[in-house]
């Protein structure tokens, strides 16, 4: 007992180390940070690019090749486990857990922002909207998914079937053995805790922004980085009081309530906006995002300049992954009596389908817009106020007030439970994979994720959210891919295991 | 008039048994979906027939043909049943109010159950097996109308509810294990306590409930 005392205990602090010295170098050293973050993303768009290419394409035919494979029957959890939700809350939450903020962040000014700098061809013209989509389609439909669907399902497996703790650590128990409670396992810990924390705060940060902004919008409060801060700090008080209060069950219900509020906004907009277009671009943009998807996925520029592709593809693939022990923890909760098919269905196939209708509704509304006003004033206004696009798209709607208030408490809503639900992942994963994570290390993480949201945002906003998250995702996703075989070897033994308990009760 | 709203996990009394609400559907007449604990059978009613009790320390009663008395003498160790009569679910978490659960592992802060919840130790009763000597009894509203056969269940000397832990049903197909050669059998015939296994096997309810001589496979009716 005393030896996992001192594991857990280890990973939380040198994890807690690293994050402060960098919160400490954000505050005292800000040009500092800025000038190496940036060193930091130029390298990676000269020597990293194709690694998150080559990892996040693996990971989409890994995923498909899971659904179609033997494995698919086998079930998370023990076989008589049935589902602790329905099929339908089910989606729900994943959708809700994977996308949250980003999707209402960037839905809009995507595709706005593509439309303007094309990856390819003119800009500001129909050929330039349909790029555009297609690419927003692209950063928001397979790959993210398949790199949730890795690691929720190894996360599942290995807790529920092997009986392993709730740790990163544990999906590699086929290849490292008892090795998981020693000094590899702990390291895999720790990075795992460092990108988690990276992608967290790149959240809170893209969170605090469009809460701001939807401030701005609907009661006039300065859109400035004070505000930004306060916010932060504001939110930081709330979930620290739930925490400690047993309220969580209340955050709970708040995360329901956005969800529903979501589809409801989803929905209105469908019918309040252009019906026609926004069913031609899904429909078209499906079709070229299935035709041009392997062209896309190994896209590198190398005889030019890659600026593109790292601000959009590889920022996103990082902060994916970067993400993906935060919502994997979160699928592999809720996904215990499902079986592997059912699980890559749910995680790969249906939020694709519904992150692409989401864009096609929100982008293709605001692309028709966007042409419709004939110049190009409206685009480029987006394009600059990023975090406002949203609410700028809102304005050009019916209903445009009422749209506002529900974007608005959509976002903050969002932004309260991942950052409490993040605080509790943290605690789990800092102590050794426990179901029980301390009230006071939840709180430290809590605190902790706020100031480096804060640090990220003081040191120049969303440029250095976006290089932060590609530096601390890359180590981890070089443990995702052996993660993948760790997973293989684990579900071939399950199989095996499973084919003898069959022969006993076969009657020969 | 009642005006106490039914929820999911509450102990209620119906037709003077102790039941567990294990389900509210408002859409249906019969709104309100238990299972007794005493033998764990479902019954569907609404919220005007049943009446609430939230259970204590030092209540006893059967749950599974077991009797237990809720205690906080200790901490739960692995292998305990607990009752988790005060759910603080972290924002993960997917339990909720009084489920009965069994420890897997034990640490600092609380209890994993053999289903994966994380559980505080402050969450939850100790499930003690039979019924402690200064126990209140709590599975009849008005013990008085209780036929008398019933009643020795609530008495703490009884010692004869405990050892039945599972009964066998028909369709239950058992493994031999006391033999080298594979017997493997089905249950097709119950009376009394005597159990007629397939083969002309006929044995005592205790003898098959013997882990060391007989296994259990699975039913038939399960697949």
């Amino acid at each position: 007992m005393d030896h996992k005392k001192y594991q857990g205990n280890s990973v939380f602090i040198i994890s807690l180390l690293l994050t402060l010295i960098f919160i400490i170098w954000g505050v005292f050293f800000t040009d500092n940070l800025a000038k190496v973050t940036n060193t930091i993303y130029e390298g990676s768009i000269d020597y990293l690019g194709w690694v998150y290419l080559g990892a996040t394409l693996f990971f989409v035919i890994f995923s498909i090749y899971l659904l179609f494979s033997k494995y698919g029957n086998i079930r998370l959890g023990r076989e008589t486990d049935k589902p602790d939700f329905n099929t339908a809350s089910w989606l729900a939450m994943l959708f809700g857990a994977g996308m949250g903020i980003g999707i209402v962040y960037w839905s809009v000014a995507e595709p706005v922002t593509h439309y303007t700098t094309p990856p390819y061809g003119k800009a500001y013209t129909v050929d330039a909207a349909n790029t555009a989509m297609k690419y927003t389609f692209f950063h928001w439909g397979l790959d993210p998914w398949a790199i949730y669907t890795v690691i929720g399902l190894a996360l599942a497996f290995f807790q529920y079937n092997k009986r392993l703790p709730a740790a990163i650590s544990s999906a590699f128990h086929p290849v490292l053995g008892d090795r998981i409670y020693g000094p590899i396992g702990k390291t895999i810990d720790i990075l795992s805790i460092f990108a988690t924390v990276f992608g967290i705060a790149t959240s809170l940060g893209l969170g605090a922004m469009q809460v701001t902004a939807g401030m701005h919008d609907i009661f006039g409060v300065p859109n400035e980085l004070f505000v930004q801060l306060i916010v932060i700090a504001i939110a930081t008080v709330l979930f620290i009081v739930s925490i400690n209060t047993g309220l969580e069950k209340g955050i709970q219900y708040l995360s329901n309530a956005a969800m529903i509020l979501s589809f409801a906004i989803m929905l209105l907009i469908l019918i309040v906006g252009p019906t026609m277009t926004i069913i031609k671009v899904f429909f078209n943009t499906t079709g070229l995002y299935v035709s041009d998807f392997i062209h896309m996925s190994l896209r590198l520029k190398p005889f030019g300049e890659g600026e593109w592709i790292a601000t959009w593809t590889l920022f996103y693939w990082a902060w994916w992954i970067a993400w993906a022990p935060f919502v994997g923890m979160f699928i592999a909760r809720v996904s215990k009596g499902r079986t592997v098919r059912e699980f890559v269905i749910g995680v790969l196939v249906v939020p694709t389908l519904g992150t692409c209708l989401w864009m096609s509704i929100f982008g293709g509304s605001a692309l028709e817009i966007v042409q419709n006003t004939g110049n190009h004033d409206l685009a480029k206004y987006i394009t600059k106020n990023v975090s406002l696009a949203i609410f700028t798209f809102f304005d050009y709607l019916p209903l445009s007030s009422f749209l506002s208030i529900l974007g608005f408490a959509v976002v903050a809503i969002y932004y309260i439970t991942v950052a409490d639900t993040a605080t509790f992942v943290l605690g789990m994963l800092s102590e050794g994979g426990t179901l029980n994570p301390s009230n006071k290390i939840k709180m430290t993480w809590g605190i902790i994720q706020s100031a480096l949201a804060a640090v990220l945002l003081l040191a120049g906003g969303l440029n250095v959210l976006q290089t932060a998250s590609i530096a601390a995702a890359l180590p981890f996703a070089m443990i995702m891919i052996v993660m993948c075989f760790s997973l293989l070897k684990g579900l071939k033994s399950e199989v095996n295991l499973q084919k003898g308990k069959k022969r006993s009760v076969q009657h020969y | 008039m009642k005006l106490y709203l039914v929820r999911k996990g509450q102990f209620v009394y119906y037709s003077n048994e102790l039941h567990k609400v294990y389900g509210v559907k408002p859409m249906y007449k019969k709104s309100v979906h238990l299972i007794r604990l005493r033998d764990l059978t479902q019954v569907l009613t609404n919220a005007a027939s049943v009446e609430r009790y939230k259970p204590k320390e030092l209540d006893s009663f059967i749950f599974n043909h077991k009797a237990y008395t809720l205690s906080k003498d200790r901490k739960a160790e692995a292998g305990d049943y607990i009752l988790i009569h005060n759910p603080m679910p972290d924002s993960l978490d997917t339990y909720s109010l009084n489920e009965i659960e069994v420890v897997e592992t034990v640490d600092k802060q609380g209890v994993i159950t053999s289903n994966s919840h994380g559980i505080k130790h402050y969450e939850y009763l100790l499930m003690v097996p039979g019924r402690a000597n200064d126990s209140h009894p709590i599975d009849y509203l008005d013990p008085k109308g209780v036929q008398a056969e019933n009643l020795n269940d609530l008495d703490p000397d009884n010692t004869n509810i405990t050892s039945t832990s599972l009964v066998p049903s028909l369709g239950d197909i058992y493994k031999k294990r006391d033999s080298d050669a594979s017997f493997e059998s089905m249950v097709v015939a119950m009376k009394d306590r005597t159990v007629y296994l397939g083969g002309g096997l006929e044995i005592s309810q205790e003898e098959l409930m013997n882990t060391d001589k007989w296994e259990f496979l699975y039913n038939l009716l399960d697949k």
